[in-house]
């Protein structure tokens, strides 16, 4: 049975996949929406998608994450590679409101084609910022788009989490970190497949780069073999071989085909999904037995977890 | 006797102060607490309390003498009172040769030369939309220009400010028409007004042209080159302007100014050079808000501030180091559309606000910049103000004549303790260039812009004509458009043009490419390649994009 | 049809901007935070931009409105902007203009299909509500209804 719904989901991913910018933004402000039509179009393109390489760029403020980006976008056209970048911006929790997406907007590729880029805020949605922007790199990958690069602020949970999307995730540091070293290397060094130190013109940067490998010697073993590089992204000094690196990490899986696409996002995909529909109901599930294991719980007679047990066996039954 | 009569007084001074407590709070049950622009809660009374004349020498001293409060001459404006420094702008090189000959006939001998926007961005004008070539300022792009700009005009006897950011392009011309002319270059004298990179990096980005590494090595190449070889320049002047028209509130302003003339100090003596010899030669210039003696504490807070930190900070004796030399503009961002006349009084308060506050330069806006750039008759307007407040109104009679007054001394002593705390949490974050880096000077100032924009939208602050006392106005008052003509702007592009194709293009190459060579080599002073690529025939835009090239044109930080 | 849990209306959004060669931007700075407190998703980008890059940049981010400031006289090529505009099929942007408009200059940009200018001494409410009533119909993508 054929809707309004279908009927303009059809239309959108037509236009999308013929290649056309404005279906393509105008896809993933549904996605971003949450609207009823966005399952529709995300469903309809993953037989597109699966090609593209993506790659995760994270680093705290003022690291120059943004002009070393603008240095990689410029890479990868040298390569003649187009290039579509999710920018991760987080809402206010308060107004729901959000600055975009200003790092990036240096003039440099503001007209070039085969550049296209995208700021998401989190908008407080349920899976956080990572279910919005696994499913904003499906519609970028499906829409063709070689090279699809994912920025993220900061260092926190979302980070970790677009790991769960990307193929490559690198992890941008300024020299002099120091004590910043120490703050950084529980979670980042966990996550990163490429560290570089950027900025690398400036002194120290050989020390930063010297302590992070030394770090990265007291890690376990598949975690020794980070590369650290460094760059200097205002000059582009270093950068050729970021990428270089870069592409041979994408090595790691195969190539990948159109309908055949690794499983590697997918799965994050279907996990988050599953995760927000068992939110959901869990929500919405029998008052009175919720009432009954609160009741039970506050008095000492069952633990949490055996009552979060109890909850779940009923809610999939 | 006598000492029983002075208890008596005092004691009487005890009732009286006590009274007159009572009766302001009955009289004024609902007194609203007041807040200067920098967070200073002003009390309805100053008294001997507050501040006493028995903290007349650490505090005040005598006029060119430290702690400077009043002043860095022993005459101050009783022996010469202050430049009247107007910028002039816009059209040709041939417009702006036709208004400064009205000018120097009519006596000035202290110019300014304000760019075309397209110069500021480190354009040549034929690579912007020609709608907005000279629209802003004069367009300046070659030696040509430069000459044109000063024809028959002898430029070994004008002060010129050169509103000209780094890479300083436009002093190299000058420098260049200079030589051509056989004039030495000792006697070229005047400020490069727009030499602080990081005022224009934090606060509008309206000059910013290289990466900030590179700007901090070609500003520290054009103070070494100008104390060598234009040793009556003044390489540097310290914008706190920008900062307060870009949101910081008085306080920040100064404090941020300051901490950027430390970070720039210390950047020459990591360079190997002398602070005796090149401090003197250091030059402040700030806004002036309509905050009247929130503004004249500034001034004077700055002025104790500056004498401390070279002393203390840099260790010079040299008392010519320790004065704080500066020229003002009155604030645009407190001008209105709204019965823009009223602008001129307003101009009126900034401009006493400065002159009170010891300046020794000052520039007046004209009524309608915000309405549009401002036409002949209103910067004639904004001149005779200045000349008012000086020949009739007798404002520069006596030298800093508000001093021993118990608010001012008291507000300046907040202020500077204000700015000192600022000037801490600046050194805390590794200096200013670093504070700028990290985005946390853009954060503060954003901060304050959006404090005084919601001020007046709930009406705490008053703004006559906008959000009280509106009336409906006819638009009569306003002053025609002046544009310059398109077919002038033409003309002058393809007069670019030709100069292009017909200068030596063999010697622009070689200029250029040791301009390059220099860019990549610490131990060549880069000013002095840009001056000899100026001399031999490139254009300003053809510098900057080469400088782009080798060494970053770098990204706005902007911080919301 | 659907789901509980979803929002069905986004927030607006908005592209502040600044064409041309003035780079001042206290204005367009405040009046951000401002749009950001009540609730809209603003883009932001440094000034200087290129028209063709505002162009693309407004598709991309698929922005109810375009918010330029224009203190020099850069609202000379807004004009420009309009037409380019148009031609990428993006006549439903609404656009508005904040900052030093002559009055002889105003007409300039309403006939070229600017919606709203703001000039000096406009309150943040008014330029908030101005903005939230012209993005009022687009701000659920057609589809949807």
């Amino acid at each position: 049975m054929s809707t309004a719904v279908d009927d303009a989901a059809a239309e959108l991913v037509e236009r999308l996949l013929g290649g056309q910018r404005a279906a393509l933004a105008r896809a993933i402000t549904h996605v971003e929406s949450g609207a009823a039509i966005a399952r529709r179009i995300l469903q309809a393109v993953q037989p597109g998608a699966g090609t593209a390489r993506v790659i995760g760029f994270t680093g705290a403020p003022g690291v120059g994450k943004s002009s070393l980006i603008n240095a990689v976008i410029r890479e990868f056209r040298s390569r003649s590679k187009t290039v579509a970048v999710a920018a991760v911006d987080p809402s206010s929790p308060i107004s729901g409101g959000a600055i975009l997406g200003d790092r990036l907007r240096m003039g440099e590729h503001g007209t070039d084609d085969g550049v296209f880029i995208r700021s998401i805020s989190s908008r407080g949605h349920l899976g956080g910022i990572s279910a919005t922007t696994a499913q904003v790199v499906d519609l970028m990958d499906a829409a063709g788009w070689n090279v699809v690069i994912i920025e993220t602020v900061g260092a926190g949970q979302s980070e970790v989490e677009i790991t769960q999307i990307a193929d490559v995730s690198v992890v941008v540091c300024a020299p002099g970190l120091g004590d910043d070293v120490q703050a950084i290397k529980a979670g980042i060094l966990e996550i990163a497949d490429v560290l570089v130190v950027n900025k690398a013109d400036q002194p120290m940067a050989d020390e930063t780069r010297k302590q992070l490998v030394a770090m990265l010697g007291l890690r376990r073993a598949e975690r020794r073999n980070v590369p650290v590089l460094t760059t200097v992204a205002t000059t582009g000094e270093g950068v050729d071989r970021l990428v270089s690196v870069v592409e041979q990490q994408c090595q790691r899986y195969p190539t990948p085909k159109r309908g055949q696409r690794p499983h590697k996002r997918l799965q994050t995909l279907i996990a988050q999904a599953a995760a927000r529909q068992l939110q959901e109901r869990l929500a919405t599930s029998n008052e009175a037995m919720i009432h009954d294991l609160c009741t039970r719980v506050s008095r000492g007679e069952l633990s949490i977890d055996s009552a979060a047990r109890t909850l779940l066996d009923a809610v999939l039954k | 006797m006598a000492r029983k009569h002075a208890a008596a007084i005092e004691n009487s001074a005890t009732d009286a102060h006590a009274e007159w407590r009572r009766n302001y709070e009955r009289q004024l049950p609902n007194d609203k607490a007041i807040t200067n622009r920098s967070g200073i809660t002003i009390k309805p009374l100053y008294e001997p309390q507050d501040w006493s004349d028995a903290s007349y020498m650490s505090d005040l001293g005598y006029p060119g003498q430290p702690p400077m409060t009043r002043g860095i001459y022993a005459t101050m404006h009783r022996g010469r009172t202050w430049s009247q420094r107007q910028l002039i702008g816009l059209g040709t090189p041939q417009d702006y040769n036709q208004r400064l000959q009205r000018l120097i006939a009519a006596g000035t001998n202290a110019i300014s030369l304000i760019p075309c926007n397209s110069v500021y961005r480190g354009f040549d004008i034929d690579e912007v939309d020609p709608l907005l070539v000279g629209t802003c300022g004069t367009t300046v792009n070659t030696i040509e220009d430069m000459d044109v700009c000063f024809r028959d005009i002898d430029i070994g006897r004008i002060s010129t400010a050169m509103n000209d950011p780094l890479p300083f392009t436009l002093l190299a011309l000058l420098l260049g028409v200079a030589k051509r002319r056989g004039i030495p270059w000792d006697r070229i004298t005047g400020t490069s007004n727009q030499s602080d990179y990081i005022s224009h990096f934090v606060a509008n980005h309206m000059f910013f042209r290289l990466a900030l590494p590179a700007s901090r090595r070609v500003l520290v190449d054009h103070i070494a080159f100008c104390n060598e070889r234009v040793p009556n320049w003044n390489p540097l002047s310290v914008v706190g302007q920008h900062m307060q028209q870009a949101g910081a509130s008085p306080a920040q302003a100064m404090a941020f100014t300051l901490s950027t003339a430390i970070q720039y100090a210390e950047d020459c003596i990591d360079r190997g050079m002398d602070p005796e010899f090149f401090l003197p030669r250091f030059t402040f210039f700030f806004d002036i808000s309509i905050s009247f003696f929130e503004e004249i504490a500034k001034f004077r807070a700055g002025r104790r501030l500056w004498q401390k930190l070279v002393r203390q900070r840099f260790g010079v004796e040299d008392p010519k180091a320790w004065r704080f030399k500066f020229h003002a503009q009155t604030s645009g961002v407190d001008l209105t559309r709204q019965q823009p006349l009223n602008n001129i009084a307003r101009v009126t308060a900034q401009a006493m606000a400065g002159i009170f506050g010891g300046l020794q330069s000052l520039h007046t806006d004209a009524y309608d910049e915000v309405l549009s750039t401002p036409a002949e008759a209103a910067a004639q307007i904004a001149v005779s103000t200045q000349n008012i407040l000086r020949d009739e109104a007798h404002l520069t009679d006596v030298i800093d004549p508000l001093a021993g007054s118990y608010y001012l001394e008291t507000l300046t002593n907040q202020m500077e303790d204000k700015i000192e705390s600022l000037i801490s949490r600046i050194d805390a974050a590794g200096g200013m260039y670093k504070a700028v880096e990290q985005g946390m000077v853009q954060t503060l100032i954003g901060e304050s812009a959006r404090e005084f924009a919601n001020r007046v939208e709930t009406g705490e602050q008053i703004v006559v004509g906008v959000n009280a006392y509106r009336i409906d106005e006819d638009g009569s008052t306003r002053q025609p458009l002046e544009r310059p003509e398109p077919r002038r702007i033409q003309e002058q592009i393809d007069r670019l043009r030709l100069f292009k194709s017909e200068r030596d293009r063999r010697q622009v190459q070689s200029a250029l490419d040791q301009l390059a060579a220099a860019a990549n080599d610490t131990n060549v002073n880069i000013f002095g390649a840009v001056v000899d690529a100026a001399g031999a025939g490139a254009t300003h835009g053809e510098i900057v994009a080469c400088l782009r090239r080798e060494m970053g044109s770098g990204e706005p930080l902007i911080a919301i | 049809m659907n789901h509980p849990q979803e929002p069905t209306a986004r927030p607006i959004k908005i592209l502040i901007t600044k064409i041309g060669l003035d780079g001042h931007d206290r204005g367009s700075r405040v009046v951000a935070a401002h749009l950001r407190d009540a609730g809209m998703e603003v883009v932001y980008t440094p000034p200087w931009q290129e028209i063709n890059a505002v162009v693309k940049l407004a598709l991309e981010e698929d922005v109810d409105v375009i918010g330029l400031s224009c203190l020099a006289t850069d609202h000379l090529l807004v004009p420009k902007l309009m037409q380019a505009l148009r031609d990428q099929g993006l006549a439903h942007i609404k656009v508005v203009v904040g900052g030093i408009v002559p009055d002889e200059d105003e007409a300039l940009l309403l006939d070229a299909g600017v919606s709203r200018v703001f000039h000096p001494g406009s309150s943040l409410d008014d330029i908030t509500q101005t903005i939230t009533d012209l993005a009022g119909p687009a701000a659920v993508p057609d589809e949807d209804r």
